[in-house]
């Protein structure tokens, strides 16, 4: 495998069509006087449709952070979020959820799916709460099952899945409602090598297909040769941003 | 929401049962306990509910129909005399001893009531299932009920003994007529009865029943009554809730089934509450994530409120007829439940109630749950 990395500016840009979210100078501090934690410091960030970011950094580092700050579940202490070409940073509690519905999709670590319903349900249970008038809900939630290679799995629990179909179908949970940006924490540490590599290799797929911007918060560098960037966290700052373009086959050997 | 709330309430299937279990057994305490209030009390006012009377006429200041004090006769000439009354007949209402075939005495709350053959008395023996009622208006002729067959030795009609030394014979049999005190109903004549009831004179009269002129407002005769002196009339209803609220009040009865049937209402309440906040718990993750996707607080809580309301409603569709059961059972011990619709109207919405206040807890938990500590592994 080979690819070239390329230091690029942080500075702000004037936004193009390929930046979908921009984050500027985020600070997030936790608590307050002597108890007070600096989790995020001037952190700024932009969100590329069509790529996949990595960000890594050791335990602690303010990865977690960054992305709950950019996916509109913490409210940064300072700073900007751009998002539909407007900060909404500083909006209320509200208006929050129907943004995020609208432009986020979140993959988890422990995969997070109701155990007590099938694959089709689960993924059509989010559609429904993102957008409670949608119509042919199970259609979509096929298609999307679908499109993940799990269409012969939509009656199955997840008791009855692998970890790489259960976090497939919590993929095409996250794909409800179309969003443009796909938020992923820790995706593949609960997976083996090979299905770990698959589900990369299903999120690459999705973000280069759908021009759909992949962020994927992880500690494993072997994931790398997926992404466009790698955005290196450290201390709450972010220390590097690097670009890859990837050249290794798609198919882990 | 409701195939979610479904499914997190069934997937674990003991702890479904157990919340089905909770509600149910409220459901039952909560009919048994106000069917039992409400039996009680029809016991108590079911001589008046079951008299043909517009009006009940008494001493001023009696406040029940078992220990109403006696008055003179002449009294019932002035009430039969008003303006608007159609008919009065006379009514006894006393305690007597009936002697017992082991030659022993059993207190007996006599009822003399004024028969003319060929005419419905305005209270009569109801519910006759066994020998021949219109037997009553012959000296000596009693009415009593099956169910005291036990308590007074008798065994068959025309079974004879003695009420306070004088002669009495079994002329027929009911079925359900009882009293709220533990002792027997025994139906005679007012002539019979005033044999029986010597120590009350034989002029004595405890109520006057009144049948008002068709077409009158029995109000207007009520009032040319209470105009009477030493009187005072009361609608058959009115006497009913009178004699309903004597038992309830001065013995405590009200009080005691109530509290049973709210704490009824408490075991429900925490039943449900734990099964629910522990199933929240269990599935906090998933609703984080439902809530960190755009999923807005109303419809996370809408999940949980139907998972409260199935709980409802299934725990109804099996306490009710449990408490069927229960009432069955309880008939067999001469217990009168009564179940009406309002009460399983009623039982039903505080039921619902109920289970929606249990979620509460459950509820608070998602409001306050943080999106982002899906986030934190």
């Amino acid at each position: 495998m080979s690819f070239t990395p390329e230091i690029q500016p942080i500075a702000p840009r004037p936004p193009s069509t390929g930046v979908i979210a921009r984050m500027v100078q985020i600070t997030k501090v936790y608590g307050r006087g002597d108890t007070a934690v600096a989790a995020l410091t001037d952190a700024s960030l932009e969100i590329h449709a069509g790529e996949v970011t990595l960000i890594e950094g050791p335990s602690g580092s303010g990865k977690t952070t960054l992305i709950s700050v950019l996916g509109l579940l913490l409210t940064p202490t300072a700073g900007e979020v751009w998002l539909e070409d407007r900060n909404v940073a500083g909006l209320g509690e509200r208006a929050l959820p129907a943004l995020r519905a609208r432009n986020f999709g979140f993959v988890f670590q422990g995969f997070n799916l109701f155990p007590a319903l099938t694959a089709l349900e689960n993924v059509a249970i989010a559609i429904r709460m993102k957008d409670p008038r949608a119509t042919d809900v199970n259609r979509t939630a096929r298609r999307l099952l679908d499109q993940v290679g799990l269409a012969d799995r939509a009656h199955h629990l997840p008791a009855d899945l692998s970890g790489g179909q259960k976090q497939r179908v919590a993929i095409a949970r996250a794909l409800g409602g179309d969003p443009p940006i796909l938020i992923g924490d820790e995706p593949t540490a609960a997976l083996d090598t090979k299905t770990a590599l698959a589900v990369m290799e299903l999120l690459r797929e999705l973000a280069t297909a759908a021009r759909r911007a992949v962020v994927v918060v992880t500690h494993d560098p072997r994931l790398e040769r997926f992404a466009d960037r790698v955005v290196r966290v450290d201390d709450g700052r972010i220390a590097a941003i690097t670009t890859a373009r990837p050249t290794a086959p798609r198919s882990p050997t | 929401m409701w195939t979610l709330a479904r499914k997190l309430l069934l997937h674990d299937r003991l702890r479904f049962a157990v919340a089905i279990t909770g509600v149910s057994v409220s459901v039952m305490l909560v009919l048994v306990q106000v069917g039992l209030y409400y039996g009680f009390m029809d016991t108590a006012a079911s001589l008046i509910d079951a008299s043909h009377a517009d009006l009940w006429v008494g001493k001023k200041g009696n406040d029940s129909f078992e220990f109403a004090s006696p008055f003179d006769e002449r009294a019932y000439y002035k009430v039969a005399s008003v303006a608007g009354v159609a008919r009065a007949e006379r009514l006894l209402v006393n305690f007597a001893q009936f002697k017992l075939p082991d030659g022993g005495d059993l207190g007996v709350q006599m009822i003399g009531v004024e028969t003319t053959r060929g005419r419905r008395a305005l209270l009569e023996p109801w519910n006759v299932v066994a020998g021949d009622p219109h037997r009553l208006a012959e000296p000596g002729a009693v009415v009593l009920d099956r169910t005291e067959y036990d308590k007074l030795k008798i065994d068959r009609i025309g079974h004879a003994t003695e009420i306070t030394g004088v002669r009495a014979e079994l002329v027929a049999l009911t079925d359900g007529i009882r009293s709220f005190t533990t002792s027997p109903i025994v139906f005679a004549d007012l002539r019979s009865a005033r044999s029986y009831l010597p120590q009350l004179g034989p002029d004595a009269v405890t109520f006057v029943l009144v049948e008002v002129q068709p077409g009158l407002d029995p109000a207007v005769v009520q009032a040319r009554i209470n105009a009477l002196p030493h009187l005072a009339a009361y609608t058959r209803r009115e006497m009913s809730l009178r004699t309903r609220a004597y038992w309830s009040d001065r013995t405590g009865v009200g009080a005691g089934f109530f509290t049973t049937a709210v704490l009824g209402v408490i075991v429900g309440f925490v039943v449900v509450g734990q099964i629910l906040y522990s199933g929240t718990l269990q599935y906090i993750r998933e609703y984080g994530t439902l809530k960190a996707m755009g999923a807005r607080n109303r419809a996370v809580i809408s999940v949980i409120l139907s998972q409260a309301m199935i709980s409802a409603v299934l725990g109804f569709a099996v306490g009710a007829p449990l408490a069927i059961a229960m009432r069955a059972a309880m008939r067999a011990a001469n217990l009168n439940v009564a179940l009406f619709p309002a009460l399983y109207l009623a039982t039903a919405a505080i039921t619902a109630i109920m289970c929606m206040f249990a979620a509460l807890l459950s509820i608070i938990k998602v409001l306050r749950l943080d999106p982002a500590s899906v986030f934190k592994g």
